[in-house]
């Protein structure tokens, strides 16, 4: 069976376990840890694009976030709209607050972006503070919930489960094809890339905004799970933890940050003392993956399989024709 | 042979049957969720609370528990995130099916997991104090222990107002959930007195002066100032702030103003003097000196698990934690089950149920249990032991 | 008024000393840290800790805390930065430092406690002495020895000139027996020295609290840009035109929006003039 047969089976049977997920997980506990793993992923799956393909390390993008709750909970709860008119609106008003943000910092050196986005975040957190008539200020606002059938839990697994499913599939697209490998062009060789003429300033702002559209779904379904959003929730170490399930996960795949995800939610929650240590252990993680296998714990899988199993690598010895080659030489003359 | 199977056949049915019966019993002690913040923000409250479970759950299991079922503890660190909140009330909702949930600690986390709760059905004995945690309507099995805000609002408005005689006020409160809420209601309680605030501001609680606030607020013509925060930090560079302007102005407000770490941020201990905070008569020294009996029980009692000298943390917190137990035990004993409805009805008719931090009533349209006779206010400077003197009147 | 402008450029002066930090680092490495701004608040926490809890002369407290942050330098390279420039892979320096940031604040936070903890009076003085206040002048004397330090230790001393010469061109230094891992590694326990001693003197204003670290980090680094990378003179000014501004905005308009206007400087500077005030363009070699 080969690496392809796998790759598509082991496919097939990860959507099927997805898609029976609420018969077998055992409680609503562990169907609302799975719908805020398929939350995050979508936020995480356009962030990818930019972190892991682009190279753009943005820790702000909690501030996206943050956007796209309230512009769902003041929408469909404060303002009557329909959720799912609502839940567009966010992704657009993400996707401009991208814009608005990517056109000024996207320019700028990496450490001075990652600044600007730090810094984005933190304004986002004091507007929501201030404007107190229209985010409740501390308080915080309800998370509306969807019309029937996606107000029961089975069905809003399903609908966020769609929702990620339909961002995962956009994403790889892009990925395989010629966007995707201007992106990664982008973040192993800016100056090589230009040379090309990729043009670069262009893809950034592409990514950056295509992740604040996803990061703005990924609020407003957000805002619904947690059926209240106050702005304790949204804090610097919930970009921190974005960030760190695309490095673990691995730049450049789609498929490992997810499993970085899928970890990184579902490791508190088993290992309660873990949760103390909390943010600690997210920075030993991020440091041990940097300073080891900077490209991801799935380029670890990699290497251990190919130490246990190696990829054979075909021989194809070039014999010249010699009788051919003298035919030709004479031919020359 | 046969005799060897006959035997072995008895014996492992016997086996089952005693590893049944007793996983059977094993599995019916009380479950109570206990969500705490013990790392974080008002990590002090909650583990001076966390201090008055334990000792409640550890007393009636030593006891023989409730009905004869032992309680099992749950206790879940939230350390101030509103979203493990919600995971860990979920989780302990229908995870680890819990009959009753204490907590959480924090507004913030309150907001978003009361709802959860209350669409699980589970009992939930609230401890944050912001108005919005509590409806009849929307979380019909969510019962307050403690005071509301308003409750400490009221009593320090009244006091400033018909004690002090004064009337301007500066409003100052921080910016976090608490801090906003806080200055509106308390705004608002003040215009139904008859009283416009003369300056109101709202302050980042890291802010590292407040010099310019205090002296804004003396502009304006303040003759009280009235702080809206349970940041510590916070308060102890207001009262600095006094202090160095020299404005002897009387500082009323949040119960936090006579917490005792606000005694080693003050530059002179005199900043302390002039300072009232809204506080309780179950942990106020009476004029014989002496604490109500049923406090003076508990801080014998817990003593020696604080380390056994003096008590340095608000008692409140101690007897509150203390209470939200003995309340459980109280309506699972009156119930004679654990259903959830059957706790409810208990919990609506409950009438003077008296506990040590204070005597609890609630309705089938009123959750907020607290008393307002329970309220009192007490001068910050006079911190000892874990309680206060009364203010004069 | 007069308030508003002393407390201003006190707290600018933290930014400013912070934006120092960056500069002694980002010579030898390029690298800028996120670790700078924890390396104040482990100079302030470690300071309140030695002469609060232990008991101690001042003194101590701040060889200390001085100590305390030219550890958590040295960490910083030989954790941090040393094998992530090994691999000439641009940003991993950038994902490394954060972690270690974040780590240094937890483990803090978790030894500390999350309240902010006041900061001992370090010469007696009294406490209405206003505008004179310690925790004023402090911070900006700090500053002001920092940078003429610093411009001596370039000028005059031999280690300054070699940190030049590995700012100006890392290869060459290397070709002229310069052991570049080793200056980058002095350098790293200087600015960590320097960022524990700019913490300390700022303990008055900012209380030792174990959150400090990120809003430290942002705020130091907008002066930095704002003044020009490289420059310490920039450094200084920057620090101030950041202070003096947050304290202006939050006393016309009330403390809500300080960070907004923060970052609007950063953001205009930035725009109109990338490489800050004083800042030399940025000529890289393709």
């Amino acid at each position: 069976m080969n690496s392809q047969t796998t790759k598509t089976l082991s496919l097939i049977v990860g959507a099927i376990l997805i898609a029976t997920l609420p018969f077998w997980a055992g409680d609503q506990y562990q169907l609302h840890l799975a719908a805020l793993i398929a939350v995050y992923w979508i936020l995480i799956a356009g962030l990818n694009l930019v972190v892991g393909f682009t190279g753009q390390l943005s820790i702000g993008h909690v501030g996206l976030l943050s956007i796209g709750s309230y512009t769902f909970a003041i929408l469909a709860g404060k303002m009557g709209v329909d959720p799912t008119l609502s839940v567009f609106v966010s992704g657009l008003l993400g996707g401009l607050c991208g814009l608005a943000l990517g056109l000024p910092s996207l320019r700028l050196p990496g450490f001075y972006f990652a600044m600007a986005t730090m810094a984005f975040s933190m304004i986002v957190n004091e507007i929501v503070l201030a404007q107190v008539d229209l985010t409740g200020g501390g308080i915080g606002l309800p998370g509306p919930m969807f019309p029937k059938p996606f107000e029961s839990p089975i069905g809003f697994y399903y609908l966020v489960t769609a929702i990620a499913l339909f961002v995962t599939w956009l994403t790889w697209n892009i990925a395989r094809r010629m966007w995707g490998r201007a992106f990664i062009s982008i973040r192993d060789n800016p100056v090589a890339a230009q040379a090309v003429g990729v043009p670069v300033f262009k893809a950034k702002l592409l990514a950056f905004v295509f992740s604040g559209i996803t990061a703005g779904v990924s609020g407003a379904v957000f805002a619904s799970l947690q059926s209240y959003i106050t702005p304790d929730t949204f804090v610097f170490e919930l970009s921190m933890f974005f960030f760190v399930c695309i490095i673990i996960g691995g730049r450049g795949s789609i498929i490992g940050p997810f499993f970085g995800t899928v970890v990184l939610t579902a490791l508190p929650e088993l290992v309660s003392p873990l949760a103390k240590l909390g943010n600690f252990f997210y920075g030993l993680l991020l440091l041990v993956v940097v300073l080891v296998v900077p490209e991801g714990i799935g380029r670890m899988f990699e290497i251990i399989s190919e130490r246990l199993r190696p990829r054979t690598v075909h021989r194809e010895p070039i014999t010249p024709d010699l009788n051919r080659l003298a035919k030709a030489l004479k031919v020359r003359e | 042979m046969l005799r060897l199977t006959k035997l072995a056949v008895r014996l492992s049915l016997a086996t089952a049957l005693v590893v049944s019966a007793t996983s059977a019993l094993a599995a019916e002690t009380i479950k109570i969720g206990w969500l705490s913040s013990l790392t974080g923000a008002l990590s002090s409250a909650a583990i001076a609370e966390n201090q008055g479970v334990q000792l409640a759950v550890e007393e009636i299991n030593k006891s023989g528990g409730i009905l004869g079922r032992q309680i099992e503890l749950l206790t879940r660190d939230t350390a101030g995130d509103p979203t493990k909140a919600v995971n860990f009330a979920q989780q302990l909702a229908f995870s680890d099916k819990v009959h009753f949930v204490i907590g959480p600690v924090n507004s913030g986390e309150g907001l978003a997991a009361v709802p959860i709760l209350a669409r699980a059905g589970v009992p939930n004995l609230v401890i944050g104090a912001i108005d919005e945690l509590i409806d009849p309507v929307k979380y019909p099995r969510a019962f307050r222990v403690i005071n509301t805000n308003r409750q400490w609002i009221s009593t320090a408005n009244d006091y400033a107002i018909k004690v002090l005689k004064k009337s301007k006020v500066a409003v100052i409160a921080d910016t976090s959930g608490y801090g906003t809420a806080s200055a509106k209601t308390a705004i608002e309680l003040l215009e139904k007195a008859g009283v416009k605030p003369v300056y109101s501001v709202l302050v980042d609680n890291n802010k590292t002066d407040l010099t310019d606030e205090m002296n804004k607020a003396r502009a304006a013509g303040a003759d009280v100032v009235m702080p809206w925060t349970a940041a510590t930090g916070m308060l102890g560079r207001l009262l600095n702030a006094r202090g160095e302007i020299g404005w002897n102005v009387p500082v009323v407000g949040h119960p936090a103003i006579m917490a005792a770490q606000i005694r080693q941020l003050l530059n002179k201990p005199e900043y302390w003097q002039n300072a009232y905070a809204a506080g309780y008569l179950s942990t106020t020294y009476g004029s014989d000196g002496k604490l109500p009996e049923r406090t003076q029980q508990l801080v014998d009692k817990i003593r020696p698990k604080l380390g056994g000298g003096e008590i340095d943390v608000l008692f409140w917190w101690v007897a509150m934690g203390y209470d939200t137990v003995k309340i459980i035990e109280h309506a699972i004993k009156t119930a004679g089950s654990t259903d959830a409805a059957a706790l409810q009805k208990v919990l609506e008719n409950t009438r003077d149920y008296r506990g040590v931090y204070a005597t609890y009533t609630w309705t089938a349209t009123e959750r907020n249990g607290f008393p307002d006779s329970n309220m009192a206010v007490n001068p910050a400077n006079t911190f000892k032991d874990g309680s206060f003197r009364l203010a004069p009147r | 008024m007069l308030t508003v402008i002393v407390t201003g450029l006190a707290i600018g002066m933290l930014y400013a000393s912070i934006a120092l930090v960056y500069n002694v680092m980002f010579s030898t490495s390029k690298v800028l840290s996120v670790t700078t701004g924890h390396l104040s608040m482990v100079g302030g926490v470690f300071g309140a800790y030695i002469i609060s809890v232990l008991q101690m002369h001042w003194l101590w407290g701040l060889l200390g805390a001085v100590l305390a942050g030219a550890a958590f330098g040295w960490l910083t390279d030989v954790l941090a930065i040393r094998r992530v420039l090994a691999r000439s892979d641009e940003h991993l320096w950038l994902l490394s430092t954060l972690a270690l940031a974040t780590m240094v604040q937890q483990a803090v936070g978790l030894w500390w406690g999350t309240e902010p903890k006041p900061f001992p009076r370090l010469i007696t003085q009294e406490f209405g002495a206003g505008l004179m206040d310690q925790k004023f002048w402090l911070p900006i004397g700090m500053a002001i020895v920092m940078a003429i330090g610093l411009e001596f230790f370039y000028r005059k001393t031999m280690y300054g000139k070699v940190f030049i010469a590995m700012s100006e061109d890392a290869f060459a230094a290397r070709a002229r027996g310069v052991s570049t891992d080793k200056i980058r590694l002095l350098s790293y326990v200087l600015s960590g020295a320097l960022g524990g001693l700019a913490g300390f003197a700022a303990g008055q204003l900012t209380f030792a609290f174990f959150a400090l670290g990120h809003t430290l980090t942002l705020l130091g680094f907008i002066a930095l840009a704002v003044g020009g990378l490289g420059s310490n003179i920039g450094a200084l000014i920057g620090g101030a035109a950041l202070g003096l501004l947050n304290s202006f905005a939050s006393y016309y308009f009330g403390g809500e929006y300080q960070q907004t206007i923060a970052v609007g400087l950063l953001m205009v500077v930035l725009l109109i003039k990338p490489e800050g005030l004083l800042g030399a363009k940025n000529v890289r070699p393709v």
